[in-house]
């Protein structure tokens, strides 16, 4: 019998679909040139895809025909040898919108097998978000703000080519960098892709991950029930009405707190997160009117606490929000837990604002998705600027998306 | 006057919300749903819900506020609610309306107004459903909001160009290519204006943004109050589809007012009434804005040219100086008149 | 529940269709919520909905909705709300609710529909096929053949109690068939209300009721990880309809109404000693009735099995009762192209139900009576010939097309 491997990507829903397609076919067709052969799909259950939402892609690759049919017919594979995540908060763990409970970054890992991150933090930061494996695996880092796209509006950073290179230098009994430069010229006619790729073949940065390392939390999860368990006609109780919160400070209550749907959270959906200058704020209720996902709490002192398990970090609040600073979206790998920014608050005003400004000034700043007609060609020049994307050269794009099998085509 | 034999059932008096303050702090559908960030359709059903209060039962039809809010063994919703097919808001909130009419009335069920409303996408409501919304609009005896979330596209299934889809917009369906840059040469229906134009029993039917929360929650509150079978259209900003970052979903719903590409109005008691923005821009109390400060903040107008802009403009200015009734009633204001010829 | 039936309330007798024998049930079973739309044969019996509604006789919310499909979903809401519901259709007006029709039983709406059994297009054609009612066999409707007026009311009640039984919450379509007994009058038996009541218990939806008193989320969307555990949910439903509760529905029609169908789930006729069987549904029965009297004349002795109940399938009983003859002939008014030995759906089903059967005899499938064409006694006598001769060892043709022109 031959050997399979599996690949997956994990990766922001709608920002990062045509990134992660390219990266999944770029596998397929560089194995052919080392005369293997493979497979490339989404993970079925993730689509429709939404915005920010994790979401997967695969690439199953084998020795021969046979071997293959072992990766084949499924939603996912059981393990795999490598899990890219093109999102460093995604190390956080994973809730795609089709399944229960968050799911670790490294759950499909095999022993040995290794994370490949995009990331401009270090190691021990991606390290302390993921969660702990009982086996040592290795974590390959490659240096970048993690790439976003619009859906339709490609931002041809180069990232697609430059997770081919990692893939090569960490596992090349998958791929060859010499298939992977065949097949980026193939794929692409593009000899500044060659050269992004060989380079992060050289750079990409590697360490193992001892079993006594990471986020030691064991990750909510949920049980399936049986048939019988589950109520007829297809019914399931609604969501309780919420009710007035309560001051840990001086027990009165007052404000709202709604329940929420206990089995989806949507947290591991934020890549951002919203700082609240508690003291700035005029309590004039947009952020919590405005708020589609419903996550502010109304404190019994009528001011608005984003609720950080609810929240998915569109932004929305700040946008809306007329004081300037008053809310301020933050980069969530700033953040080790969920807790309540106004308990905080409340409890210790000074404190609070020492936290507020070292998160506020927390790097890289992030953003989502498109927002004007030729910002990605002006983001990808910095990228160059600061050696992230490493062309040498201004022949870089932004590309309407007219084929999603040739996205990135030049 | 109601005709006799028309036999209704009292409704919810529901007051407008005087100010952004006097809203509500109860949720009805709250958090854990699985929309993109910073989707516009689910601050709409927020809002909905919160104007119309908990004895409310909400029917939703297939689309993304089917599938992404109520993925199985989970919910948002705190009223009830049941899921109806694409084509069925209208007759799944006349079935409802009907049978809460049928049992208070013969002693089955304790009597008290409940409020029946049933949402759909474009594509449920202008396009499949057009035809049972229509009849459930002539049913004079049932109280039932219909509710049109509008994101101008397919967007649950994967973004495929709907009869409310924008001219010249990239969807699944009406990729731009290398001979045809314009796949989507069609423009979208004016859903609001229609039914308001044939349907005579209706007693309110307007259309509303979630930008503007207030006004759209009072026009809710509106249409349950009035009783009878109403219709609200309300364009709801889509992060996914028209691909722009989520943050600027209420940006883009203003922008739509303003460039007035989308006007607000209503039509209460066959009165119209232009609204909010919408009633500045009419009244030339202030500018309206280019189409191009709207288009060019999307990723699905990318490959728009300049003379594609121009030409989006160009209906937009027709809109507004020809139309008998702007936003409303494409019929033009100069009057034909048809004289025989002289003998 | 004490026996019901007093010297005063007696049944009175009124000459009516199946259509309107249905729409009396309506009355009977106090029907809250019933929607319209027009379609040959079946909207007879809306037309007398109409007239009991409008003469203060039935107490509903009648709609004339704008299509089938509408049609078919208003009930459905309004039966998830409390209120008991009627529907029906015939023939593509059926095809066009199809939609609907598939999403009823998913979603345990316990519906009575009359199907006024009806060609489908193309070309249009009004007369009798059971193609219609048919295409719903795998979506868990319960689907009711009947052969007249009498039946069609008696089994319109009967189906109430059926399908809004808890243990059951399944649609249940009463097909008739079109023109022969949705055009067709005849005397039938009208019970007294206070029978009606004693038998058929209020619609209770309990804890799946939408209602602001009750609030829950009907219908989320699934994935992979759900939808086998719910579709196993109606299959048991449909398992305790045909073990449990539609026999005890029957024990009790016959002791509060004093009429007995028998077997529930089909009619037998002259059985007890025939060589050669017959087996059909509908009123294909009388002139196969007709056809066997005379044959029995002849010394040919020939029994006719009326399947009533298709869904719930009565498949063990049918093959224990189908196993004692020499030869099975099912005499199909539908088709089923390109399926199984060409045959038609009943027989098609049937020849599945013996397979576990030890003895199998010979089962020859006639398709015959499509399009409203009338189903005669020289067809049956020639069903039967063969039939004599396939118990003789005469290898026979499996499926024959009866009464076509060739």
């Amino acid at each position: 019998m031959g050997r399979l491997f599996a690949v997956e990507i994990v990766y922001r829903g709608i920002f990062q679909k045509n990134l992660a397609k390219n990266i999944s076919r770029g596998i397929v067709l560089a194995a052919k040139h080392d005369g293997k052969i493979g497979i490339s799909f989404g993970r079925y259950g993730d689509s429709p895809e939404r915005n920010g939402i994790p979401a997967k892609s695969f690439a199953i690759i084998a020795t021969d025909e046979e071997t293959l049919q072992e990766g084949m017919a499924k939603y996912e594979p059981k393990e795999t040898d490598i899990s890219i995540s093109v999102d460093d908060t995604l190390c956080k763990g994973v809730e795609s919108w089709a399944w229960y409970g968050l799911q670790p970054i490294n759950r499909l890992l095999k022993p040995g097998g290794t994370l490949i991150v995009t990331t401009m933090q270090d190691a021990d930061t991606i390290i302390g978000m993921a969660h702990r494996k009982d086996f040592p695996y290795q974590l390959a880092l490659l240096r970048g703000i993690p790439s976003f796209s619009g859906l339709w509006v490609y931002k041809d950073d180069h990232t697609d080519v430059r997770i081919l290179g990692a893939i090569a230098k960490v596992l090349p009994e998958l791929l060859s960098l010499n298939a992977v430069e065949l097949a980026i010229k193939e794929e692409w006619h593009d000899d500044l892709k060659v050269k992004s790729a060989r380079k992060s073949f050289e750079r990409v940065e590697m360490r193992v991950v001892g079993p006594s390392e990471g986020n030691p939390e064991t990750p909510y999860s949920f049980e399936l029930p049986k048939w019988q368990e589950m109520r007829e006609g297809v019914t399931i109780p609604g969501i309780p009405a919420g009710k007035a919160m309560t001051d840990p400070q001086t027990q009165q209550a007052g404000g709202f707190r709604p329940d929420r749907n206990p089995t989806f959270k949507k947290f591991s959906t934020r890549t951002m997160r919203p700082v609240v200058d508690f003291d700035t704020c005029v309590k004039c209720t947009l952020c919590w009117l405005q708020c589609p996902d419903s996550c502010f709490d109304v404190t019994p002192d009528a001011l608005y606490d984003a609720n950080m398990e609810a929240c998915c970090g569109c932004g929305i609040c700040e946008a809306v929000c007329p004081v300037e600073h008053c809310i301020t979206m933050v980069n969530e790998t700033a953040f080790a837990d969920n807790a309540s920014q106004w308990e905080a608050w409340r409890k210790d005003k000074t404190g609070y604002q020492t936290w507020l400004q070292d998160k506020i000034t927390h790097l890289p700043p992030r953003e989502h998705g498109f927002r004007i007609r030729g910002q990605y060609a002006e983001e990808i020049k910095d990228l160059v600027k600061v050696g992230v994307v490493d062309t040498g050269d201004e022949k870089i794009s932004e590309q309407v998306v007219t084929d999603p099998h040739e996205s990135g085509a030049g | 006057m109601m005709a006799d034999a028309v036999e209704t059932l009292p409704t919810q008096q529901l007051e407008a919300f005087k100010g952004v303050k006097k809203v509500p702090l109860e949720e009805y559908f709250t958090s854990g749903h699985r929309t993109c960030q910073g989707c516009e359709s689910a601050l709409v059903m927020k809002l909905m819900v919160k104007a119309a209060g908990p004895r409310t039962i909400v029917l939703g039809s297939t689309g993304c506020m089917y599938v992404a809010n109520t993925t199985y063994y989970s919910t948002s919703w705190v009223v009830p609610w049941m899921h109806t097919q694409l084509g069925s808001s209208g007759s799944a909130g006349l079935g409802t309306a009907a049978a809460l009419k049928a049992l208070m009335r013969k002693g089955k069920m304790k009597e008290e107004p409940i409020n029946v409303i049933a949402f759909c996408g474009d594509g449920g409501g202008a396009d499949m459903g057009l035809s049972a919304i229509s009849a459930t609009l002539t049913h004079p005896q049932y109280n039932v909001l219909i509710l049109l979330y509008d994101n101008e596209s397919y967007a649950n299934t994967d973004i495929q160009a709907s009869g409310m889809t924008p001219y010249g917009a990239h969807t699944t369906f009406s990729p731009p290519g290398k001979v045809k840059r314009i796949m989507h040469t069609r423009w979208k229906k004016n859903v609001a204006g229609m039914l308001a134009a044939g349907h005579p029993e209706s007693k309110y039917i307007g259309t509303v943004c979630a930008s503007y929360a207030v006004e759209m929650m009072n026009r809710v509150r509106k249409a349950l109050t009035i009783g009878g079978p109403t219709f609200i259209h309300s364009l709801d900003p889509c992060p996914k589809g028209w691909d722009y970052d989520p943050m600027l979903s209420h940006e883009l719903g203003e922008l739509a007012v303003n460039c007035g590409i989308w006007p607000l109005y209503d039509v209460e008691n066959h009165r119209l009434r232009l609204y909010g923005r919408t009633k500045a821009l009419a009244e030339k109390r202030a500018r309206r804005q280019p189409v191009r400060d709207f288009l060019v903040r999307q990723g699905r107008f990318a490959h728009l040219t300049a003379d594609d802009i121009d030409y989006f403009q160009a209906k937009i200015d027709e809109m507004w100086d020809k139309w008998l009734l702007p936003g409303v009633l494409p019929i033009w204001k100069d009057l034909e008149v048809d004289n025989p010829p002289a003998s | 529940m004490a026996k019901v039936i007093e010297k005063a309330q007696q049944e009175k007798e009124a000459l009516i269709s199946g259509s309107e024998a249905i729409a009396v049930a309506c009355k009977l079973a106090d029907v809250d919520v019933i929607t319209a739309y027009p379609i040959r044969p079946y909207d007879t019996v809306m037309q007398y909905v109409a007239k009991l509604v409008a003469n203060g006789e039935l107490d509903c919310e009648y709609i004339v909705a704008e299509s089938e499909h509408s049609q078919f979903e208003i009930v459905k809401h309004a039966s998830a709300v409390g209120a008991r519901v009627f529907c029906g259709s015939s023939g593509v007006g059926w095809m066009y609710a199809f939609e609907a029709l598939t999403v009823t039983p998913a979603l345990r709406i316990p519906m009575v529909a009359m199907v006024g059994n009806r060609a489908l297009d193309d070309p249009g054609a009004f007369g009798v096929e059971h193609n219609d009612a048919l295409a719903v066999r795998d979506l868990g409707w319960q689907l009711v053949w009947v052969d007249s007026a009498q039946e069609a009311l008696d089994t319109a009640l009967i189906a109430y109690r059926v399908a809004e039984d808890r243990r059951v919450f399944l649609p249940c379509a009463i097909a008739c068939d079109g023109a022969f007994l949705t055009h067709s009058q005849s005397m039938v038996k009208i019970p007294p209300q206070e029978w009606v009541n004693a038998f058929l218990p209020p619609y209770n939806r309990g804890d799946l009721q939408l209602h602001p008193d009750n609030p829950i989320t009907i219908a989320p969307q699934v994935n992979e990880d759900w939808l086998m555990e719910l579709r196993k949910h109606n299959d048991e439903a449909m398992k305790r309809s045909r073990d449990v509760v539609i026999p005890e529905a029957y024990r009790d029609f016959e002791r509060i109404f004093n009429r007995s169908y028998g077997n529930p789930f089909f009619e037998e006729y002259q059985t007890a000693d025939a060589d050669v069987v017959l087996v059909g549904m509908g009123t294909l029965s009388m002139p196969v009735k007709v056809a066997i009297r005379q044959m029995r004349k002849e010394g040919k002795k020939v029994g006719f099995v009326r399947l009533r109940w298709f869904r719930p399938f009565p498949a063990e009983q049918l093959a224990k009762t189908l196993s004692r003859f020499g030869a099975i002939g099912v005499i199909d008014r539908d088709f089923s192209f390109g399926a199984p030995y060409v045959s038609g759906v009943v027989a098609t089903e049937i020849r599945a139900a013996l397979y576990p059967v030890d003895k199998r005899p010979p089962l020859l499938d006639f398709i015959s009576g499509l399009g409203g064409r009338e189903v005669t006694v020289p067809d049956v006598r020639r069903m039967s010939d063969m039939l004599f001769a396939a118990r003789a060892g005469t290898p026979q043709p499996l499926t024959t097309w009866v009464g076509v022109r060739e």
